[in-house]
């Protein structure tokens, strides 16, 4: 595999894929909140970053 | 050792955000603000609509070809401020900006909220694919992020500007995130999976959402000028493939200092 050249590498696999899950909701809920979200308050403070992100917005 | 590995994507993410901050400053917000000087009434519509729930408000903005050219121009006449413009939240019921901040704090709070997701799901989408992100390799993750989720669905949907004209908002979301998702998968089979099997599929992938087509607009006719629209598309996509490869680099220096010291 090609995680064999990192030494350092310490996460067990099943460890990992908790990690890297966990990564990917709590990712994709800040991600959702900032840029998708369909809440007036929330799109108003990150409009200008929903529009330089290229986000779906108006 | 887990929670290490999200520390180190929240550090990197918050390190790009703030650069990103920056680099929207200088080169994207002034387009925007530009444009919003052209944008008309649009932005004011909720202000004719406070007793209305705030979703419903937001939506009803957002679909400019249902709302008639004489209701826009009585909203702009009734509001002193667009939406848009707010700088505080008083007198607005649906919208405003958060916690009353100024325009600039509101957008490097959103900044550094995108910037952890967007680090969260680099460092997710690597630890669950088993391929670590590194120094040596940060950048590459970076442009691989940033064609997934930026320059990939903006075949479909360019960045817009405000005033754009736009198909429906819920449906360019969902097809914004099935082209971030489709275009993520395939990326990760064409460069990360070996087989020219694998290669085939992850170009069919990214094809896929493209093939299908994003939802366009019935008329697009738009008093912003189409010059404003070109830089804006130029400078968003510069600005976030800066953004990417900031966090690619800072994800693999994180990795290395945060997440294997312990």
């Amino acid at each position: 595999m090609a995680v064999s050249n990192t030494s350092s590498i310490t996460l067990s696999a099943s460890d990992r894929l908790v990690a890297g899950v966990l990564a990917l909701l709590l990712g994709g809920f800040l991600v959702f909140g900032a840029g998708l979200a369909n809440s007036a308050v929330l799109h108003d403070t990150a409009h200008d970053t929903r529009h330089s992100y290229g986000f779906p917005c108006h | 050792m887990i929670v290490r590995y999200l520390l180190a994507a929240l550090v990197a993410g918050l390190f790009s955000g703030v650069l990103m901050t920056a680099a929207q400053e200088a080169r994207v917000v002034p387009l925007i603000l530009h444009a919003e000087e052209f944008e008309g009434g649009d932005e004011a519509a909720p202000a004719t609509e406070g007793s209305t729930p705030s979703t419903d408000g937001a939506a009803a903005t957002h679909e400019h070809s249902s709302l008639g050219a004489v209701v826009l121009d009585v909203a702009a006449y009734l509001s002193p401020v667009s939406v848009a413009y707010a700088h505080d939240a008083e007198g607005h019921e649906d919208g405003g900006i958060m916690f009353g901040m100024s325009r600039f704090s509101g957008t490097l709070l959103a900044n550094l909220v995108t910037g952890a997701g967007f680090a969260l799901l680099l460092a997710g989408f690597s630890l669950v694919s088993g391929h670590p992100i590194t120094v040596a390799n940060g950048a590459l993750w970076g442009a691989a992020g940033w064609l997934a989720v930026h320059m990939l669905p903006a075949i479909g949907l360019p960045p817009e500007l405000p005033g754009f004209p736009a198909a429906d908002l819920t449906q360019r979301q969902i097809w914004w995130v099935a082209a971030v998702v489709l275009s993520a998968a395939g990326l990760y089979l064409l460069f990360l999976k070996p087989g020219i099997v694998a290669k085939i599929a992850g170009v069919v992938l990214i094809a896929a959402p493209q093939v299908y087509g994003a939802p366009q607009p019935s008329d697009i006719s738009s008093a912003v000028p189409a010059v404003l629209g070109a830089e804006f598309a130029v400078a968003a996509l510069a600005t976030t493939l800066f953004f990417w490869i900031v966090l690619g680099l800072s994800l693999g220096f994180a990795n290395e200092k945060i997440a294997k010291a312990a």
